[in-house]
This record gives structure tokens, C-alpha cells and sequence, in this order.
């Protein structure tokens, strides 16, 4: 029987109903590193979950946290993928006092073979606290504490012996993060991992050092249904869509008509719904209105379609998405802080998703990073900078022009700031010339 | 500028603050209003690797400031 | 412990270093037939809960099933993943972007198995190792964020809140019964690591104390000059304080202007503002990221506060449990939480849901307040 140092009766009540239980995982993974039956050298404390249970319960008795951050720790030359935590009752929890969290960058699309989760696992097992995060928020693998000391042992190990590098943090380009796109997805407009890799390998010095005033994000969601919700977190969104018809299948259209193949790929199958009624679920509720059907043909009227996938996310079999396919370009998405959260706003309407990426590194990517980089100001993200200085900016610093797919409406005021080179013979005018015709 | 030179002002710059050990990457392009923000941006990052200097990380940004100078080692119990 | 060396040698931390290799290449990781038919798949379909199969133009077919995951696992959890993984899935396993994990079988047959095996797995206290489900109209699992596990500015636990969220909902992760997917995160402070701000259901950490101030240690352990550069809204001054006989540096808070975010805390460990009764929840709903049918929506905060009851917050979970059991009764096939509320009038939500409606929910914070009053006499008596 493994000891546990601290008495947990809080916590411990973690431990009953359905849903899987971090504490009992915790105190799975203390047990082993007592037991230790294949005789690891730890390099980390062993009783660290153990510690760390009872930081937790301290916590749970009185409301309060018990960490701090610390700044200074990373790896030799990268400014990211290391996040200093120190315990703030160190000699009650010795195994956690130091306590610091490593990014590592994922695989895109969280694919993994076992035989690397094993490399990882052991390297973890051996130099950290044998616990995890799969995944963080951005979508890194997170090695969830370890000492000061260790932290380049484990990069040296990720580098040398399991060719892996660590992800960002900070003021640099953060780990870019993707859709499983069409690894598995019909849906998937571009190839979602292979655009997130090749910019993660371009970027990789923005990627570990500091470059800008703050954290910038690409996410890469395959199709509008927006799985990795780039739209609502990455400073550029690249969200898949297409410019010609959506393909239909007329049988299979009929056979979702006649109830042989189930709306929705079948999600809504736990409680009856009643008989699939095409005109309420598909045509009414297209935003649009740009479909039709008259009992045994299904049209859509391309030119007024907007793409939400609806229709294609109820009869999957029947719909596909076009084969002209591409990505939108948003940019400037952010969480509430500071001046309230900011959905990602439409630049690109469509572009070509194809390797190596140019024209989007060329024509987006680096003219905003170079105006962000000289105008924003500490701790402003693209959507700030964007909403202080203007879309007209962005279309400046990007050269695009101006089109209504950019905006919901059109301004209700008319205060428009006419430049000099607007308006005819400019703004030096002669007063005397003037005066000519109108009195002081 | 050549580099020798910016990397001995950055430096002088830095040991005149007081009270303050640790600054934005953009404090940097004003100690040097002539270059691109990118070129500081490689100059300060490759005096990282030089030792000259180091980064403290709030998690979400990223400060940079003499290698060893603040008090963060400190209060951090990394000195 | 004896120290076993890498190979790194910290008197020469550039000697042999190898830097700026990025993540190891994804198509490594891809099985056979995701390899053979990536960018080729026709459809797929929900068998049953947490059971998708994708079938491609070739006629191949992909069975993936779909387990909960907490996003905190343990090695030795995750060596058991790779178990099955080897047993069942010729040794290829993915996650989710939600944390969930989803094990990827060629054949029915196999996927069966694999249900059958996993389910039978329980943790000591009697919880599912692998809970099965979150596909379709159901639950999903709840993206989250670090909490008093390890981070310094939580006002609530992340992985315990979780935890008991998910108990609550479990049937609707189980089963397929809701109008629409319905997705809950959970952000431990307003910082808002994951993307919680356009969820249906978000619940969030909130701190209701500005930072206290250790005076006679602030100025030694912290630069002064940046803990006031952190405070987004410049609520922090620098002052004098006397301090037996001694003058000493320290700054003062203007607690009017404090939003009680902690990045002075981040750069100061002088600036605690943790506290017992000050610290707790604030729910939000309504929120989505797809573009499906309309825009994507921010999330709405329809309870201001919710104290912190450990260890399993039950007037949170009741409370959370109330909208989805009356957004399921009420809300149409295929509409969202915040679909359903925009249609019904937020005023019915409140009544619906049975939410006291307070000062704190009408915005007063900047410009976008405005926006979200009501300027109209088109409204519904409740």
C-alpha cells in the first residue's frame, strides 16, 4: 500500500460519479512513482503528486490559491515555452516548491503514433511529475512541472533524442493550431495541417523569441463550423470556404426525404424529433433563403449562398462542399481583456491554401506583422490595434481594396477624414483669392 | 549604426535605468530610432544568446533586461 | 536521486544545441487509411453516441470513438491510452481539440471491442476511466484552464468545477437528446486562457478584491515601476508609506478602477488578491464560434456571481443544469442556446431559466455597453 503524506478529505469527494476523476489519475500516478517498478532514476521528486494533492486540498479549505509566477526560468535563448510556478508553501509541499510548466509544440491535428507518446512519457516520467496536459488552450502538450535544473535537460532530450522543439509563450508568434481538416473531414476546404506545420516551420524564430508587443496567433479551421474556433481567439483566423456550387446528390437528397438516411449524420438520434421535414429543417432555415425544393429536386442558387454549412451539416451525404476551395482570412479576434472581446474581422474574403503559402505569407502575414510591430503599442493585440487606427489602415499597410464583403453595413455617420489627395486642388487654398467674392 | 556599436548603447541605455531592471522589446526601438523594429528585435534577441541579455516572461509578454540585474532572481529564489 | 545528465553542459549552453526544429512532422502519426484517404472522405455518420464512422471514396471505412479526457493526465493514464491504442488501433491514437480522445479503429468489429473493453475500465471511486459519448446534439467535454492545480491568479479550480459539471450533464455527454450541440468551457480568471468568451455555457473564476499591498516587502521584491506598468487601467500609483520609523516605497490602488485581473500580482508576488469570500464564479451563455446559420456570438454573462463551494459547487451545477434543461425543452431542432435566447427575448430567458436578473448584468464597461441596451419598445412583459 502507497502512503499519502496529506489527508485529502475535500478533494477526495473529486473522486465519485460518472465523469473521470483528475484526483484518482493523480493518485494513480503517486502511487507509481512510489512503487516505481521499473526502477526509474527521478530525476524530479518523487512524491510530487503527492504534494501537489495537498497543495489542491489546502486550496479547496480555504478558496485560495497557492502558486506564484516566475519569470526568469526557460530554456538557454528561447523567451517562450517555459512558465515559471513556484509553491507559496514551500516547506509544507517541498515535491511542488518549484513547479514549472513546459509547452511542447504538438503534432498538428493531435495525431500520435505510440511509439513517440512513449518517448514522451518516458522523458516526463524521468525528469518531470509524471503529469500532463493533453492539451493546453492553444494546443500544446503541456509536461505539467518540473525543477529549474531540469528544464534544459528535458529541451536537450526533446531536441536530441526525440527531434521535438517546445512551443511559444509570451511575446511571440504562439503555437499554431489547427482543425483535424481532412485527415478525417469531408468538410475541410484546405489542408489544415499542412499549412499549420509549414507555418510553424517558417516562423519558428518568431515562434521562440520575442518579435512583437504581444502573443499572435494563426489558427487554421478547415471549414466555417469552426471547430479550433479560430474566429474567436487568433490574431489571424484562416477559416476554409469555396466559390462554386455545393455538390448534390438528388438520390440522396431523396433518401434523407424519405427518412432512409438519418438529418445531421445522425446527432440528433437520442430522442425522437419526429419524420424529417426537409422544408423546415434545411430550406427554412436557410439564412439566406437560396434554396429550393419541389419534391424531387433540390436547388441552390450559388450566387446568394453565404457557405454556413446548414444544410450541408444536416444532409451530409447528399451536400458537399465545392471543389473551388480556399480559406478566408479574418484577423483580430481576441478574449475579453482588455477592452472587451473581439471577433476576428474579414479581410480576405478567398484565397488559394497551396504550399509554400506565399501569397499569404507575402500579402498578409508579414505586412501586418510589420505594421503591428511598428505601431502597436506594449500589450495590444492586432484586434485593438486594428479597432485604434482603422480598417482603413489594414487596407492600407496590406494594399487591399475596399470591398462590402469587409463590413456588416456601411457607416452611419459621415465623418469621413478626407485626405488632401482626395479631394480636387487639394487643401492649400489662397484667402485673398476668396475674398474676392465674400466679405470679412 | 553598426552593431557593435547599438549593442554598447542598448547596454549603456539599460545600466542608466533605476528602479526598473526589465523592458518591452519596442523600449528597445526607441533606444535605436533608426532602425527597423525588426533589426532590433534580432540585435536584442541575439544579445540573449550572447549572455548580455535575458528575458522574464509574465506568461503572456515578454520583457527583456540585463542578464543578472532586478530583483526578480530574488524575489523568484533563482539567484 | 543521483542527477543523470542529459548531455547538457551548463557551462557551455550553446555546445551541441540544437534549436528551431519545430514539432515532429504530423503525417508520421496518421494511420494507413487516414494516410491512403486524407482529403478523399465522402461522409460520416454518428453510429451511436461517441461512435463516428468516416467512409471515403475508396470505400474505406475509419471507426473512431470518442472518450472523455481530463485535459490533466498522468503518464501513467496515458500509458494506458497507448495500451488500448496498441490492442485496438495498430498503435494510433488522437485527441480532440475539446480534450477528449478518440482511438481510430478500420473496422466495426474492432470498435465494439474496444467500447466493450474501455467502459469496463474504472477508476477506484467507481468513475469511467473513459466515459464514451459528446458526439452530435450532446455535451461535449469542457475545455478548461488550469486553476489552484497551478496557476497564480485563479478565483475558482479548473479541473474541479470541471469535474463536477460534467457529473451533472453526464447524461446529455452519454446520450444525443439535445436541440443542438451544446458546448461549456471554463476559464479559472478573466484572462481567459481558452476560448471561453463564445461558448453556449462558460463559467469563469472571477476575483471581487483588488490586490492587497505588502508594504514592507514590496519594494524589495518587486520593481515598482512594474507592477504599475501591468495594470490595464493605470489604478496603480506609486506612494510612500510609513513603516515603523521608516520611509518606505510601496504604491497605492485605486480600488474604484481595479477589474480585479491580476497582472500586478503576475509581475509583483506583493500583490495577492486571492480571497476566500471575494473569489468565485460568474456564468455566461449564449456564445458560439461556428458560423452556421448566423454569426458566431459572445458569450452573455446571465449570473454575476456565484460563491466558491468546494468541493463540488452545487449551486453552480444546479444553476447550470436549469438552463440546459430548459434550453433542451424549449429550444427548436438545430438552435443554439444563444439562437433560442435571441429568438425567445434575453427578458424570457431569465424568466425561463428562473435567473434573477441583477445591476451587474447591464454592461456599464466602455464602449460596447451601449450597444447592448435596449433601444426599442419592442419588448416582452414578464
Amino acid at each position: 500500500m502507497v502512503e499519502f503524506r496529506h489527508k485529502t478529505p475535500l478533494i477526495d469527494q473529486l473522486e465519485t460519479g460518472p465523469w473521470t476523476s483528475f484526483v484518482s489519475d493523480i493518485k494513480r500516478e503517486h502511487e507509481s512513482r512510489m512503487e516505481n517498478p521499473k526502477g526509474i532514476d527521478y530525476q524530479f521528486n518523487q512524491d510530487c503528486c503527492d504534494d501537489l494533492l495537498g497543495v489542491l486540498e489546502l486550496s479547496y479549505d480555504h478558496g485560495r490559491t497557492h502558486w506564484k509566477h516566475g519569470g526568469i526560468v526557460g530554456v538557454f535563448g528561447y523567451g517562450g515555452g517555459v512558465i515559471g510556478r513556484y509553491c507559496d508553501q514551500p516547506e509544507m509541499f517541498p515535491g511542488v516548491a518549484h513547479f514549472h510548466t513546459m509547452r511542447v509544440n504538438q503534432p498538428m491535428g493531435h495525431f500520435y503514433s505510440t511509439k513517440y507518446l512513449e518517448q514522451l512519457m518516458d522523458l516526463w516520467e524521468r525528469r518531470g511529475s509524471g503529469l500532463t496536459n493533453m492539451h493546453g488552450a492553444t494546443g500544446d502538450i503541456i509536461f505539467l512541472g518540473t525543477s529549474t535544473p531540469q528544464l534544459e535537460e528535458v529541451f536537450y532530450e526533446l531536441t536530441h533524442n526525440i527531434n521535438q522543439d517546445l512551443g511559444g509563450s509570451g511575446s511571440n508568434l504562439r503555437t499554431p493550431s489547427d482543425c483535424m481538416g481532412q485527415s478525417m473531414c469531408e468538410f475541410a476546404c484546405f489542408d489544415t495541417q499542412e499549412i499549420c506545420y509549414q507555418l510553424t516551420m517558417e516562423y519558428q524564430d518568431e515562434l521562440h523569441r520575442p518579435a512583437f508587443p504581444y502573443k499572435f496567433k494563426f489558427k487554421f479551421d478547415g471549414c466555417p463550423n469552426c471547430c479550433v474556433a479560430s474566429i474567436a481567439r487568433s490574431d489571424i483566423s484562416f477559416i476554409g470556404t469555396w466559390r462554386d456550387d455545393i455538390r448534390i446528390d438528388q438520390e440522396a437528397v431523396k433518401a434523407y426525404v424519405g427518412g432512409e438516411l438519418k438529418s445531421n449524420a445522425g446527432a440528433h438520434a437520442s430522442r425522437d424529433w419526429g419524420p424529417f421535414d426537409i422544408q423546415k429543417e434545411v430550406i427554412g432555415l436557410c439564412p439566406t433563403q437560396c434554396m429550393s425544393w419541389d419534391g424531387s429536386k433540390l436547388e441552390i442558387n450559388t450566387p446568394e449562398c453565404t457557405r454556413c454549412m446548414h444544410c450541408i451539416n444536416v444532409m451530409p451525404r447528399a451536400l458537399r462542399i465545392g471543389l473551388d476551395t480556399g480559406c478566408s482570412l479574418l484577423l483580430g479576434a481576441k478574449s475579453p481583456i482588455l477592452d472587451g472581446a473581439q471577433m476576428a474581422t474579414l479581410v480576405v474574403p478567398f484565397i488559394k491554401v497551396e504550399p509554400p503559402y506565399d501569397e499569404i505569407k507575402e500579402t498578409v502575414i508579414e505586412p501586418i506583422w510589420d505594421w503591428w510591430m511598428e505601431e502597436g503599442k506594449n500589450r495590444e493585440r492586432l484586434g485593438e490595434l486594428i479597432k485604434r487606427q482603422g480598417m482603413q489602415k489594414v487596407l492600407e499597410v496590406t494594399g487591399f481594396k475596399a470591398i462590402p464583403q469587409m463590413i456588416q453595413e456601411p457607416r452611419s455617420n459621415p465623418y469621413v477624414f478626407w485626405k488632401e489627395d482626395e479631394v480636387p486642388g487639394g487643401f492649400k487654398r489662397d484667402i485673398n483669392e476668396f475674398r474676392k467674392y465674400h466679405q470679412r | 549604426m553598426d552593431e557593435e556599436a547599438a549593442k554598447k548603447l542598448i547596454v549603456e541605455t539599460l545600466e542608466k535605468k533605476k528602479g526598473k531592471s526589465k523592458f518591452y522589446l519596442k523600449d528597445f526601438y526607441k533606444m535605436l530610432p533608426d532602425e527597423k523594429p525588426r533589426t532590433v528585435k534580432n540585435l536584442v534577441n541575439k544579445m540573449v544568446g550572447e549572455e548580455t541579455l535575458e528575458y522574464w516572461s509574465s506568461g503572456s509578454t515578454t520583457l527583456i533586461g540585463l542578464k543578472g540585474v532586478g530583483k526578480q532572481a530574488g524575489s523568484e529564489d533563482e539567484d | 536521486m543521483a542527477f543523470i545528465s542529459s548531455g547538457y553542459n551548463p557551462d557551455k549552453p550553446m555546445e551541441d544545441r540544437i534549436t528551431d526544429i519545430g514539432p515532429r512532422y504530423y503525417e508520421e502519426f496518421y494511420p494507413p487509411v487516414i494516410k491512403k484517404n486524407k482529403g478523399k472522405w465522402l461522409y460520416h455518420e454518428i453510429l451511436e453516441p461517441g461512435i463516428v464512422v468516416h467512409v471515403a471514396e475508396s470505400g474505406d471505412e475509419l471507426y473512431a470513438i470518442r472518450c472523455g479526457g481530463c485535459r490533466l493526465m498522468s503518464v501513467s493514464h496515458i500509458r494506458e491510452i497507448m495500451e488500448i491504442a496498441d490492442k485496438y488501433s495498430d498503435g494510433y491514437v488522437r485527441w480532440t481539440t475539446r480534450n477528449n480522445i478518440e482511438f481510430m479503429t478500420d473496422s466495426k468489429d474492432k470498435c465494439m471491442a474496444l467500447k466493450a473493453d474501455v467502459l469496463a475500465r474504472k477508476q477506484p471511486g467507481g468513475c469511467y476511466k473513459f466515459p464514451i459519448g459528446g458526439t452530435g446534439a450532446s455535451i461535449t467535454n469542457i475545455v478548461h484552464t488550469q486553476g489552484w492545480i497551478h496557476c497564480h491568479t485563479p478565483a475558482t479550480d479548473a479541473s474541479g468545477t470541471v469535474k463536477v459539471t460534467m457529473d451533472t450533464l453526464f447524461d446529455q455527454w452519454e446520450n444525443m437528446k439535445l436541440p443542438a450541440k451544446l458546448r461549456v468551457s471554463m476559464a479559472c480568471c478573466l484572462n481567459m486562457c481558452g476560448a471561453v468568451h463564445c461558448s453556449d455555457i462558460a463559467i469563469l473564476g472571477y476575483h471581487r478584491k483588488p490586490p492587497l499591498v505588502d508594504h514592507e516587502y514590496i519594494d524589495k521584491m518587486c520593481e515598482i515601476p512594474l507592477a504599475i506598468a501591468a495594470c490595464p487601467t493605470a489604478a496603480i500609483k506609486p506612494s510612500k508609506i510609513d513603516w515603523n520609523g521608516k520611509k518606505l516605497n510601496t504604491v497605492s490602488v485605486n480600488e474604484e478602477r481595479c477589474m480585479f485581473c491580476g497582472n500586478c500580482y503576475t509581475m509583483c508576488p506583493s500583490m495577492p488578491l486571492a480571497d476566500t469570500e471575494g473569489d468565485g464564479i460568474v456564468l455566461m451563455a449564449g456564445g458560439k464560434i461556428s458560423n452556421r446559420i448566423d454569426a458566431p456570438k459572445f458569450s452573455k454573462v446571465v449570473v454575476a456571481f456565484i460563491p466558491n463551494e468546494m468541493p463540488r459547487w452545487p449551486t453552480m451545477t444546479a444553476t447550470i443544469k436549469k438552463m440546459v434543461d430548459t434550453y433542451s425543452a424549449n429550444a427548436n431542432k438545430y438552435e443554439r442556446l444563444g439562437q433560442w435566447a435571441e429568438r425567445i427575448g434575453w427578458e424570457k430567458f431569465f424568466e425561463k431559466c428562473e435567473l434573477e436578473f441583477t445591476h451587474h448584468l447591464i454592461d456599464d464597461f466602455r464602449d460596447p455597453a451601449y450597444y447592448t441596451w435596449r433601444q426599442t419598445t419592442n419588448f416582452k412583459f414578464t
